[in-house]
C-alpha cells in the first residue's frame, strides 16, 4: 500500500503523523485532568502505529506505473476491514448491553462497564464505527466508478479514513473512562469533535475534487446522496457540538446551548444524524450496488429527484418529534409532526424506486442472497420510515415515547435497513475489489442472511411488545380513574422481552461473524487471473462537466 | 421546466452542494432561532437559583455516567405523567442545564422531581446496589462513587465557564467554588456557612453519603438528585398541579 | 453524450446517461406517489391552521382551535380529579372507622392504593410492603409508631427524622461509638436483647453475660424501650421481644445497632401527595397490616 505512494507523499504522510503524535504528546503532558492525558497517549499510539509502516517503507522503490490509469482501491479495502471490525465490536456491545438489561449483574461492579457507559460505546461504535467506515469506503468506491476517475488525492483518502477512525477510537474509549457530553449520538468531547471537523472538511474537498474529474457530465444519484451526507452531517455536527472547555488542558466542556434550546438543537442534530448518516449515506450505497447487482436500470430518474429533495428538505424540520409534549413550545412540535408525515412520501418513493428497480430481476433475488440482502433492506427501510412517521404523530408518540417501541423502531432501521444494505453492498464489493470471481461461499451468505433476518425480526417483535405494553401500563387507569400500575410493575413486565431481544441480537451478531469469515476466506483465495470486466478509470481527456 | 433546471444543477457539483446546503438550512433556522426570540419560551421564574458547586459536580457525574440512557428528566404534558411524577416540567427548570438531560428512554422512572422524595440514606443504598432496596431493579450498581473522592480542584473553572455562558454565578461564587463544595457536604465546618450565605438558606447542607469527614462523588451525586425539581417553584404555580413543592428530607 | 435506449423488460426509455453500467429509466413519477404527496400536504396544512405552528418573531400563530398542550393537560387533570371526586371526597373527609366499615370504599382503597404505594413507598418498603433490612415491614402488624390509620397518617405526614417541624424523632443513640458504654457492656446488653427472643441462648456459659446485660438494659435502654423491652411508640423505640426486626435480630446486627446507633429516615409526604392520597395510603397500609397479622 505504501509502495503506491511517491517518496514525497510518504514524507507528507509521515509529517502529518508526526504532527498528530506531537498533539497527542501535548495532550498527554498538559492534560492535568488525567482523562485528557489518557487520550493523549491513545493519540500517540495511534499515530505511531501508522508511522511505523510508513517510515519502514519510506525509501522503498517509487511506483512506476501511471497511477491515474487505475482506481485507488487500497483505502477502500482497509475501510471495509475496519467497518467489519467495528461491526463485530458494536454488535457485541449491543448484545452485552441488551443482556445487562436482563441480567444487571453483568456489569461486574466496575465503573467502565455500567450500562450508562457501555450504551454509547454500542451506539457510537456501530453508527460511527461500522456505519461510518462502510460509508467512507463505499463512497470512495462509488465516486470513482461513477466518475470513471481515480480519487483526487494519494494521501488524503488515508487521512480521511484513519483520521475518522481516530475520532471513533477517541469517542468510544472516552465513554469507558467517563469522557462524554451525554448528548445522544454526539457524546464525544470537544477535542474529538474538533478533530472530526478537520477530517470531514478534508473528506468533502476530496469528494468534490474527485467528482470534478468525472467523465459523465451528469452527477449520478448515489453521489447526490453521498454529498448530502457529507455536507449536512458537517452542519449538524458543528452546530450541535459548539462548546467551551473548562480549560485547554481538560477533557470537560460545557455546550453553549442551554435547556430548551439545547433540546431543540440536540434533536435537530439527532434526528438528522439518522437522516443523513443512517439514511442518505446508505441510500447512496443502495443506488449504486443494487442496480449493479440486479443488472437493472434504476426504475425512475424522476422519482429519484423527488425523493432526494424531499428527504433533504423535509427531514430537517422533523427533529422536534423527539420532543412531543415536553417543555419545547407546542408550535415547534406541530411543525415536527407535520413535516414527519410529509416526509413519508419521499421515503417511500425511495424504497419503491429500489424495489421497482428489481422488476425483471426477481429470479436473481430468489437465487442470490447478496441481492436479497439489498431487497430486504429496502423493505425494512420502507417499514421503518412508515413506523417513524407514525410515531411522529403526537398522540401516538404520547404512547411510544420513552418506551422500547422507540428502540424497536431504531433497530428496524438499524438492523433491517442500515446493516442489511451494508452487508449486501460489501458482498457485492469485496470480490470486485480483490479481483475475485465471487465470494468464497454462497452458502455462508445464505446463512448470514437468514440469521440476520431472524435476529432482526425477533428483536423488533420483542421491542414492539415490550414498548407497547410499557406505554400502556404507564397510562392505564383503573375503573376508579386512578393509575393502575406502578413504574416497577412495568419494569417487571419487560424482563422476558429483554431476554428475547438479547437472543435476537446474538443471532444477528453470529451472522455478522460468519460474514467476516466469508470475507476473510475470499480475500485469502487465489486471485482469478483475468478480471471478468475491465475495471479502470477512463484516462481520456475529461468531458467538461462544469 | 423544473426538470430542465435539475438537469442543469446536476452538472455542477458546486452548484449541487450549494443547493443541498440551502435546502437543508431552512428547517433548522425556522425552528431554532425563534426559541431565542419568542416571549415566554423560557418562563419567568424569579426564585430560580443556580446549582451549588457540589450539585454541579454531581450533575457532571450524572452526565459522565450516562444516567440519561435510562432516566428522563422531563415530565410531559400528559395526565398520567403529571399524576405519577408531579407537575409537568417547564423550560425554565432546565435553563441552567448544559447539556439538558431530558432523555429519550425510560428504562427507569423520570427523575425531574426526585429531589426530596427519598432520604439520602436510601439514595446511597440504592446507588451502592439497587437490588438491595429494589429487588426488581435492573439499574447498575455505582458503589465506586462512594469510594472515589470528589475532585474539587477545577470547580472554579467550571463555574467560570458557566458564568461566561450567562449563568448568574457571582465572582465570589466562582472564587469559593471548591470551599463551598466541601462545606456543603461537611456540615460541621466553617465552610458550611458560606454555602447558605451565597446560595440561600434553603440549600441543603449535610453529609449526603453519611460520612462527614470526606467529600466523595457519592456526596455530589446525591446532592444533585436531592435538588432535582427544586431550583424553582414555578412549576407549582398557576397550574392545576395539586401539590406544593416538597420539603427537604433530612 | 446522451444515448437513449429502450429497456426490454419495462419498455421504458432510459435517460441516456450511463455510469459504470448503471442506467436510469425515465419513468414518470407514479400517480400514487403524487396523490400521496397531495394528501399528506393537505393534512399538514390543515394542522397548521388549527394548531399553533408558525413562528413570527416574538410570537407564533396560535391556530384556530386555540389549543395548547399545557391548557389541555391541565383540563385533563381537573377532569380526572372530578371523575374521582365522589369517592375521593369521602376518603378525604369521612372518619376512618366509617371508611373501614364500607367494604366498597375499601375495595377502591386496595386497588387504587397499590399504584400509589408502588410509586412512592415501595422503593423502601417493597412492592409487597414487607420491608427489608433498614425499612420496616408494614404487613406484620407490629408498629413502631403506633397502629391504626391515624398514627400511620401522622407518620406519613411528618415523616421520621425529617426536617418537618413536627417530625417524629426516633434516635437510637450510638452507645458504643459515642463512648456511652464500654465494649463489654455493648456486647453484654446485645446478648441480653438477643436472649429475649432466643431463650435457648441462655446457656450456662452465657448466663453471666446476659445478666450483666440485663443490668445495663435497665439503666440505659429501658428509658426508650421500656422495662420489659416491649418498646414505646412515643420514642419510636421498637419492641425487642418479638421476632420482627427492623435492622436484624442476629447477635452481630444487634451489636452493630447498639454500637453505632440507628436513625431511620422516613420522608414526609405532606406536600408531595394530596390529603386524600395520604389518607388513602394510610388506609391501604393499615389494611395490609391487618390482613396479614
Ligand atoms: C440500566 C438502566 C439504568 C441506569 C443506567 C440507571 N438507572 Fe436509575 N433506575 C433504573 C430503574 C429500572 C429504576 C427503577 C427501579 C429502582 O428503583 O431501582 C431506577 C431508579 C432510580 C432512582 C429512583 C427513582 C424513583 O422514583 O424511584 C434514582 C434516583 C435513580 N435510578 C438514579 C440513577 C442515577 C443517578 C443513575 C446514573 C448514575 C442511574 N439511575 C442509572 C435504571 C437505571
Ligand atoms: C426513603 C425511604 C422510605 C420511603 C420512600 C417510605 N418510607 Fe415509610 N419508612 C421508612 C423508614 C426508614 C421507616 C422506619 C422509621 C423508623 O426508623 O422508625 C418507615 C416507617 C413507616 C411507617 C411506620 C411503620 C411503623 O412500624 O410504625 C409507615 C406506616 C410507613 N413508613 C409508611 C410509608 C408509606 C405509606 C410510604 C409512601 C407514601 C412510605 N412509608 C415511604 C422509609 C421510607
Ligand atoms: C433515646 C431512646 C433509645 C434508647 C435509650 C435506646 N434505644 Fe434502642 N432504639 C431506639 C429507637 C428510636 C430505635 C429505632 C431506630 C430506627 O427505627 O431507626 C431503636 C432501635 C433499637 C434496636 C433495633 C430493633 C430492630 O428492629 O432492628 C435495637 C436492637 C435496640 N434499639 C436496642 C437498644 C439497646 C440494647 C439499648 C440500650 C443500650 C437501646 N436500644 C437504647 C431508641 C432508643
Ligand atoms: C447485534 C445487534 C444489536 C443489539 C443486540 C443491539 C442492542 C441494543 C440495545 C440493548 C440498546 C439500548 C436500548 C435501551 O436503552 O433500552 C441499543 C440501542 C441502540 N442501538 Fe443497537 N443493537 C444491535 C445492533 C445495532 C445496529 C446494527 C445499529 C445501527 C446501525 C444499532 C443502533 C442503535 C441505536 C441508534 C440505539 C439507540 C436507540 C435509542 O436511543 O432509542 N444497534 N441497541
Ligand atoms: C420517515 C422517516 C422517519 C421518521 C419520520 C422517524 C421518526 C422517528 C420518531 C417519531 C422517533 C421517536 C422519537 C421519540 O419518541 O423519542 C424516532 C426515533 C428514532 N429513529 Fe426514526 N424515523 C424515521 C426513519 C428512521 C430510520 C430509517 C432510521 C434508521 C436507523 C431511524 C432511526 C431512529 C433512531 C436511532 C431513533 C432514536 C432516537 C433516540 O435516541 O431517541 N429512523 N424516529
Ligand atoms: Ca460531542
Ligand atoms: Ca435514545
Ligand atoms: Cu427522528
Amino acid at each position: 500500500m505504501i509502495d503506491k505512494l511517491t517518496y514525497s507523499e510518504r514524507q507528507s504522510a509521515s509529517f502529518i503523523l508526526v504532527a498528530v503524535a506531537v498533539v497527542g504528546l501535548l495532550m498527554a503532558a498538559f492534560g492535568n485532568s488525567n482523562q485528557l492525558g489518557v487520550h493523549g497517549v491513545i493519540v500517540m499510539i495511534f499515530a505511531a502505529a501508522l508511522l511505523y509502516p510508513v517510515l519502514s517503507a519510506i525509501y522503498a522503490p517509487e511506483p512506476v506505473e501511471d497511477r491515474e490509469a487505475s482506481y485507488y482501491d487500497d483505502p477502500i479495502k482497509v475501510g471495509i476491514v475496519l467497518a467489519m471490525a467495528w461491526a463485530i465490536f458494536g454488535m457485541f456491545m449491543g448484545v452485552w448491553v441488551a443482556a445487562q438489561l436482563a441480567w444487571p449483574n453483568l456489569a461486574f461492579d466496575a465503573a467502565w462497564s455500567t450500562f450508562g457507559r457501555l450504551r454509547p460505546t454500542h451506539t457510537s461504535g456501530i453508527i460511527f464505527g461500522f456505519g461510518g467506515n462502510a460509508l467512507i469506503a463505499t463512497s470512495f468506491h462509488v465516486v470513482q466508478r461513477t466518475s470513471r476517475a481515480r480519487l483526487a488525492g494519494q494521501v488524503s483518502p488515508w487521512f480521511v479514513l484513519f483520521g475518522y477512525n481516530l475520532f471513533c477510537v477517541l469517542a468510544v474509549s472516552g465513554y469507558f473512562i467517563g469522557v462524554t457530553q451525554s448528548k445522544e449520538y454526539a457524546e464525544a468531547e470537544w477535542y474529538a469533535d474538533l478533530w472530526l471537523v478537520v477530517v470531514w472538511v478534508t473528506y468533502f474537498i476530496l469528494y468534490l475534487r474527485t467528482l470534478a474529474r468525472r467523465k459523465e457530465p451528469h452527477i449520478y444519484v448515489a453521489n447526490w446522496y453521498f454529498m448530502a451526507f457529507i455536507l449536512v452531517v458537517a452542519m449538524l455536527h458543528i452546530v450541535n457540538n459548539l462548546a467551551i472547555p473548562i480549560a485547554w488542558s481538560s477533557a470537560k466542556s460545557y455546550t453553549i446551548w442551554p435547556g430548551v434550546q439545547d433540546a431543540m438543537v440536540q434533536w435537530w442534530y439527532g434526528h438528522n444524524a439518522v437522516a443523513f448518516f443512517l439514511t442518505a449515506g446508505f441510500l447512496g450505497m443502495l443506488y449504486y450496488y443494487l442496480p449493479v447487482r440486479a443488472q437493472r436500470p434504476i426504475f425512475s430518474y424522476r422519482l429519484s429527484i423527488l425523493s432526494f429533495w424531499g428527504i433533504v428538505f423535509f427531514y430537517m424540520w422533523a427533529g422536534s418529534h423527539h420532543l412531543h409534549y415536553t417543555a419545547l413550545p407546542h408550535w415547534v412540535q406541530t411543525l415536527g409532526m407535520t413535516f414527519s408525515v410529509m416526509l413519508l412520501v419521499p421515503s417511500w418513493a425511495s424504497a419503491g424506486n429500489a424495489l421497482l428497480t428489481l422488476n425483471g430481476a426477481w429470479d436473481r433475488v430468489r437465487s442470490d442472497a447478496t441481492l436479497r440482502f439489498m431487497m430486504a433492506a429496502a423493505v425494512f427501510y420502507g417499514l421503518s420510515t412508515f413506523e417513524g412517521s407514525f410515531l411522529a404523530i403526537r398522540p401516538v408518540n404520547a404512547l411510544s415515547h420513552y418506551t422500547d417501541w422507540t428502540v424497536g423502531h431504531v433497530h428496524a432501521g438499524a438492523l433491517g435497513w442500515v446493516a442489511l444494505i451494508t452487508f449486501g453492498s460489501i458482498y457485492t464489493l469485496v470480490p470486485t475489489l480483490w479481483k475475485r470471481e465471487r465470494m468464497y461461499s454462497a452458502a455462508l451468505i445464505e446463512w448470514h442472511f437468514w440469521l440476520a433476518i431472524a435476529g432482526t425480526l425477533i428483536y423488533i417483535f420483542a421491542m414492539w411488545n415490550s414498548g407497547i405494553i410499557q406505554g400502556l401500563m404507564w397510562r392505564t387507569y383503573t375503573g376508579e380513574n386512578t393509575l393502575a400500575y406502578s413504574f416497577v410493575d412495568s419494569l417487571v413486565a419487560m424482563y422476558p422481552y429483554y431476554i428475547a431481544r438479547a437472543f435476537g441480537g446474538l443471532l444477528f451478531l453470529i451472522g455478522a461473524a460468519i460474514g467476516c469469515y466469508n470475507i476473510w476466506m475470499t480475500v485469502k483465495a487465489v486471485p482469478s487471473t483475468v478480471p471478468a470486466t475491465p475495471d479502470a478509470p477512463e484516462t481520456a481527456a475529461a468531458v467538461p462537466g462544469e | 421546466m423544473a426538470e430542465l433546471f435539475h438537469r442543469k444543477i446536476e452538472r455542477s457539483s458546486i452548484g449541487f452542494a450549494i443547493a443541498i446546503v440551502a435546502a437543508a438550512s431552512v428547517g433548522g433556522i425556522i425552528e431554532i432561532a425563534p426559541l431565542f426570540t419568542i416571549d415566554g419560551t423560557v418562563e419567568e421564574a424569579p426564585d430560580m437559583r443556580v446549582y451549588t458547586p457540589l450539585e454541579l459536580a454531581g450533575r457532571n457525574i450524572y452526565v459522565r455516567e450516562g444516567c440519561y440512557a435510562c432516566h428522563s428528566q422531563m415530565i410531559r404534558t400528559l395526565q398520567d405523567e403529571v399524576e405519577r411524577y408531579g407537575p409537568y416540567s417547564l423550560a425554565v427548570e432546565s435553563k441552567y442545564d448544559r447539556p439538558m438531560q431530558w432523555g429519550s428512554k425510560r428504562t427507569g422512572p423520570d427523575l425531574a422531581r426526585i429531589g426530596g422524595k427519598y432520604s439520602d440514606f436510601w439514595h446511597v443504598a440504592h446507588l451502592m446496589n439497587p437490588r438491595d432496596v429494589v429487588p426488581e431493579s435492573n439499574m447498575p450498581a455505582y458503589a465506586y462513587l462512594a469510594r472515589t473522592p470528589l475532585n474539587l480542584n477545577d470547580l472554579s473553572q467550571h463555574l467560570a465557564v458557566q458564568q461566561t455562558l450567562g449563568v448568574p454565578y457571582t465572582d465570589e461564587m466562582v472564587e469559593n467554588a471548591a470551599r463551598d463544595a466541601y462545606g456543603q457536604a461537611v456540615p460541621d465546618t466553617d465552610f458550611a456557612s458560606g454555602v447558605s450565605e451565597r446560595y440561600g438558606e434553603a440549600t441543603q447542607v449535610r453529609a449526603f453519603d453519611g460520612v462527614a469527614t470526606q467529600v466523595t462523588e457519592m456526596d455530589a451525586l446525591v446532592a444533585y438528585l436531592q435538588v432535582l425539581g427544586r431550583l424553582t417553584t414555578a412549576a407549582y404555580q398557576n397550574t392545576a398541579a395539586p401539590e406544593l413543592p416538597p420539603e427537604p428530607v433530612e | 453524450m446522451e444515448v437513449k435506449e429502450q429497456d426490454p423488460v419495462t419498455g421504458r426509455e432510459t435517460t441516456g446517461h450511463e455510469w459504470n453500467g448503471i442506467k436510469e429509466l425515465d419513468t414518470p413519477v407514479p400517480r400514487g406517489i403524487l396523490l400521496f404527496l397531495i394528501v399528506t400536504h393537505i393534512w399538514a396544512v390543515a394542522w397548521w391552521f388549527f394548531a399553533p405552528t408558525w413562528p413570527l418573531g416574538t410570537t407564533y400563530t396560535k391556530g384556530l382551535l386555540g389549543i395548547d398542550q399545557r391548557t389541555t393537560v391541565e383540563e385533563r387533570v381537573v377532569e380526572g380529579q372530578q371523575a374521582r371526586q365522589d369517592w375521593m371526597a369521602r376518603i378525604e373527609s369521612e372518619p376512618y372507622d366509617q371508611i373501614l366499615a364500607d367494604e366498597n370504599l375499601m375495595q377502591i382503597v386496595r386497588s387504587s392504593g397499590r399504584q400509589l404505594f408502588g410509586d412512592n413507598c415501595a422503593a423502601c418498603h417493597g412492592r409487597d410492603a414487607r420491608g427489608r433490612a433498614n425499612y420496616p415491614d408494614l404487613t406484620d402488624g407490629d408498629w413502631i409508631w403506633g397502629s391504626g390509620p391515624e398514627a400511620i397518617e401522622q407518620t406519613m405526614r411528618v415523616g421520621v427524622n425529617t426536617e418537618h417541624p413536627e417530625s417524629r424523632i426516633g434516635q437510637m443513640p450510638a452507645f458504643g461509638r459515642d463512648g456511652m458504654l464500654e465494649r463489654d457492656q455493648v456486647r453484654a446488653v446485645a446478648a441480653y436483647v438477643y436472649s429475649l427472643t432466643h431463650p435457648e441462648f441462655s446457656t450456662p456459659e452465657n448466663v453471666e453475660r446476659i445478666e450483666a446485660g440485663q443490668q445495663v438494659f435497665a439503666e440505659t435502654c429501658s428509658a426508650c424501650h421500656g422495662e420489659t423491652g416491649e418498646g414505646s411508640a412515643e420514642a419510636g423505640a421498637p419492641n425487642l421481644t418479638d421476632n420482627y426486626w427492623l435492622y436484624g435480630g442476629d447477635l452481630d446486627t444487634i451489636i452493630a445497632t447498639v454500637h453505632g446507633g440507628r436513625q431511620g429516615h422516613m420522608p414526609t409526604w405532606d406536600e408531595r401527595l394530596t390529603n386524600a392520597e395520604i389518607r388513602m395510603l394510610s388506609l391501604y397500609v393499615h389494611d395490609l397490616g391487618n390482613r396479614q397479622p
